[in-house]
């Protein structure tokens, strides 16, 4: 008999704010270590936190997102443990009461919803980086704050998933919906972070900490869950522990094992207020649920009257590019033909480039420009295939791109002169033509565009090669 | 004088003041607690785990008396993190009661008390109470100690012992002296999130011996025979005085009294084992050679067994075990609830009284060599008479009233949350009265 999965995770997203959770730092990834930081997110002694209003706001809209029942009054907790992550050896999280409990979310795939335990704000450690190695091989590390203090939510799940691919559509989703609410970017780097607790029925619970991507979140489950089956079948127990996932090798390994539960022996942070969540704060966040996922997918089918599938496929590619889809839509009037350009050349593009639309140095401006380079024929839909992909990748100006790219190729182009030559060097193909093949045409039609890179427009090759074959 | 009663740690090479015509402090010497961040000025809590600490901004009272064209002078002994009663548990040298070197200048503010009573100059101290640590200092050297509101001033530079109780204050040769130092640190601070939105006050306008007749509240619990019978006997005095002079005296009680002790032992103590884990040897503590073969926790336990003092370690110790899954409903919870109860009784007596009047310290500055035969119990029970106020928040006002055999005897005058002024003038009231 195949033993029952469970599994429970817990996500850490870090909140859209422009500055830290407790002091004035900016809150984004800074490349030179040790730059973005102050006295109070390396904990000096002597200094104090000050709450960032802009992340509770943010981690009442989750809650709010994720069906979250509100506690109106809140208050942060200290969680002591000895790590040198933690410039204070304690971290500043919610305990008693966190901002969010009793939520849940909707897995298309799985066709089922899942229960959310708790959504609850606290500040991210600083970030080791392991010199000559992982964390398990590392001669040594090194310790970046740039980091320490970044708000983060920590959202829990129940142990509801039953598989890894649930595991990883669970994760993708709640990335999908906090982004469009703007609590996240789920494209920056670590902005989601997540510990799988993992174990078979029956068995012991192990937790795989700190997995970022959603593929690797399946492929960790995968591997553990292979490791734990296996132990099982030999008749070894499985060690509650803590293991960590090797993005490399696809493997986990022990990091330590958990004797007993951790006692983090937590108080309330005596630094900091009783705070509440007032109707008011709830009711200006309306607008933003308004932004979820589901309706944004309705709002598009009914304002740009596109299909209901390139609604669906523009929301899942998540906030910037439905954002950059809108915006495009202001400019450029035929909806239809955006949207299929954008579900499928533009993504195939970006994905290729391996970049966010966000990152992407277009604009809704050019690219609204390009669209209608095509549209009004100026370029041919095949050059538009081509010339999108220099487009995506260095944002050029879309007509200068189009210009260069015929001066380079066939400027002075004889057309005759092109087909002419395909007639010749296709002999075969203008016999099969002639006894009346049409693929035999298509075969042509494509042999003389493929010449003129494609710059050349179709029709005119068609009508063009009709009579000269017809000769 | 330093080398005489040591009431400093560390002494500035050089004052530069900044002065105008306005300066409430101009060129006024203030002696900090070691406790309170000086920018570029060691700055070591007492702890030789600190000893290397040089914080990079000023706390905000340092900052406001600066302003005010005062010059630190100093930052002074005090118990390691303020754990003590008498600044014996101090790394760097016992500070010695300028009145009698041979007896303790009381603790934790143990140094900035010596100051002011050693220099026959207008020197005055910011000191730091978190259950007495300034009405026990006053007391013993015969100075005015201001414990204000918890607050009342900002705590940004102030290395924690427990949040939740720390309060910066003042301590003067006068409850004027006192007043005016107090007038300049107080006030809001955004940098401090319990920090309270007051308006500006200059309580030196209620340091004058005369204003309406206050009525006087005598806690009965604060006279008990744990308080010595001539101390007592000194205060009950005082009342009888002021009674004749036309003040409305009333018995009250404060039944939790005895709980006090506990309580804020437990609640301290689970925030001050927070506090002290940073000191680890990572970023802050001592930066020991570190041996390839141990681990971190290795490195952090030697850290932290060779920077702490004894006091320091039972603390943690004490502090992490009432804060543990099991225990912490029994210690810790129960300990808030508790607290809120003494707040409560006060609040109940403050709708009678304006001020309370007891005696500041169950004892007359002792001799080391008696400090040395306590056990840690009997050092905390020092504590009796100034920890509930301190729990409660109140602020207070402690200063001398006469003398026991050349040794002072003071009290203090309790105040509903942020009436001070109340406390100041019925001090002044008493100052008076010593002065005729």
């Amino acid at each position: 008999m195949e033993d029952e999965v469970i599994i429970g995770l817990e996500v850490h997203v870090r909140l859209l704010t422009k500055t830290k959770l407790f002091c004035s730092c900016e809150n984004r990834e800074v490349e030179e270590p040790n730059t973005n930081v102050c006295p109070i997110c390396m904990g000096f002694p002597g200094t104090k936190p000050m709450l960032n209003e802009k992340a509770i706001e943010l981690a009442a809209l989750a809650a709010l997102a994720l069906n979250c029942k509100i506690n109106k009054t809140f208050s942060f907790s200290r969680k002591v443990y000895f790590y040198p992550d933690l410039p204070k050896n304690f971290q500043i999280t919610q305990y008693d009461a966190p901002i969010g409990i009793e939520g849940e979310l909707m897995l298309l795939k799985a066709g089922r919803k899942i229960r959310i335990r708790r959504v609850h704000v606290e500040e991210d450690p600083a970030r080791l980086v392991h010199v000559g190695g992982d964390i398990t091989s590392a001669s040594y590390a090194l310790v970046d704050y740039n980091r320490s203090g970044m708000p983060l939510i920590e959202i829990v799940t129940e142990p509801d998933l039953k598989t890894p691919a649930e595991a990883r559509e669970a994760v993708a989703t709640l990335a999908l919906v906090l982004g469009h609410i703007g609590v996240c970017d789920p494209s920056a780097e670590s902005a989601i972070r997540v510990d799988a607790n993992i174990s078979l029925a029956g068995g012991k619970r192990v937790e795989i900490k700190n997995i970022t991507g959603f593929a690797n979140v399946e492929k960790a489950l995968l591997f553990e869950i292979a490791r734990q089956k296996q132990l099982r079948a030999m008749h070894i127990e499985i060690e509650q522990e803590t293991r960590h996932f090797d993005e490399i090798k696809k493997t986990t390994s022990s990091l330590r094992t958990k004797e007993s539960e951790e006692d983090y022996g937590y108080i309330f942070e005596p630094d900091l207020l009783t705070y509440h969540i007032t109707d008011s704060m709830i009711s200006s966040l309306a607008p933003a649920l308004e932004e979820l996922p589901s309706k944004r997918i309705s709002r598009l089918i009914s304002k740009y009257q596109i299909p209901e599938n390139y609604a669906r496929i523009i929301i899942y590619e998540g906030k910037n590019f439905a954002d950059f889809f809108e915006h495009t839509a202001d400019i450029f009037e035929d909806r239809i033909m955006l949207a299929k350009w954008s579900v499928g050349d533009l993504l195939k593009c970006l994905n290729y480039n391996r970049i966010d639309v966000s990152q992407a140095k277009i604009t809704p401006q050019s690219y609204a420009e390009f669209l209608s380079m095509i549209k009004s024929g100026e370029i041919t839909e095949r050059l538009g295939k081509e010339l999108i992909k220099e487009f995506v990748a260095t944002g050029a100006d879309p007509r200068r791109l189009a210009e260069r790219y015929k001066n380079e190729n066939f400027e002075n182009l004889d057309l005759t002169q092109v087909i002419e030559a395909t007639i010749k060097e296709n002999p075969k193909a203008v016999e099969d033509y002639r006894k009346g093949n049409q693929k035999a045409l298509q075969f042509l039609i494509g042999k003389v565009l493929e010449k003129t890179n494609n710059t050349a427009d179709p029709k005119k090759i068609r009508d063009m090669l009709n009579a000269r074959v017809a000769q | 004088m330093q080398a005489a009663y040591a009431p400093f740690i560390s002494v500035a090479e050089s004052i530069r003041f900044e002065i105008t015509p306005q300066s409430l402090l101009p060129g006024v010497p203030v002696a900090v607690k070691d406790n309170i961040c000086t920018k570029g000025m060691r700055t070591t809590a007492g702890s030789k785990i600190l000893e290397n600490y040089v914080p990079p901004f000023d706390a905000t009272v340092v900052e406001k008396a600066k302003k005010e064209g005062a010059g630190i002078v100093g930052k002074t002994a005090m118990d390691e993190f303020g754990f003590g009663t008498f600044s014996t548990n101090c790394a760097f040298g016992v500070p010695k009661n300028p009145l009698d070197p041979e007896r303790s200048c009381g603790g934790s503010s143990g140094g900035s008390a010596g100051a002011v009573a050693a220099f026959k100059l207008p020197i005055v101290s910011i000191a730091e109470s978190t259950g007495g640590s300034i009405t026990c200092p006053a007391a013993f050297t015969g100075t005015v100690g201001i414990t204000p509101t918890y607050g009342l001033v900002s705590r940004w530079g102030l290395v924690d012992y427990a949040n939740s109780l720390d309060k910066i204050g003042t301590i003067g040769k006068s409850v004027y002296d006192a007043a005016l130092l107090l007038s300049v640190i107080a006030g809001y601070d955004e940098k401090d999130a319990t920090s309270l939105r007051t308006q500006n006050t200059d309580y030196t306008a209620f340091a004058k011996p005369d204003g309406k007749k206050l009525r006087v509240g005598l806690p009965k619990e604060y006279f008990s025979s744990a308080v010595d019978s001539g101390i007592v006997k000194e205060v009950e005095m005082l009342a009888d005085r002021l009674n004749s002079l036309g003040f409305e005296l009333e018995q009250v009680s404060l039944p939790s009294t005895e709980l006090a002790i506990p309580t804020y032992y437990i609640i301290s103590m689970s925030e001050a084992s927070t506090n002290l884990a940073k000191f680890s040897g990572l970023r802050y503590g001592l930066q020991l050679e570190f041996d390839e073969k141990q681990n971190i926790e290795e490195y952090f336990t030697k850290v932290r067994t060779e920077g702490f003092g004894e006091e320091a370690k039972r603390r943690i110790i004490l502090g992490t075990f009432t804060r543990m899954a099991g225990y912490k409903d029994r210690y810790y919870l129960k300990a808030l609830k508790i607290r809120k109860r003494i707040i409560n009784e006060f609040k109940q007596a403050f709708a009678k009284v304006d001020v309370l009047l007891a005696p500041a310290m169950p004892i007359l500055p002792p001799k080391f060599s008696e400090i040395e035969k306590l056990e840690p119990a009997q050092v905390y029970m020092m504590d009796i008479l100034t920890v509930a106020p301190n729990m409660a928040g109140m602020p207070t006002v402690a200063l001398p009233i006469g003398r026991i055999n050349g040794l002072p005897v003071s009290v203090q005058v309790i105040a509903d949350h942020l009436q001070e002024g109340k406390a100041i003038q019925m001090a002044s009231i008493i100052e008076g009265l010593n002065g005729r």
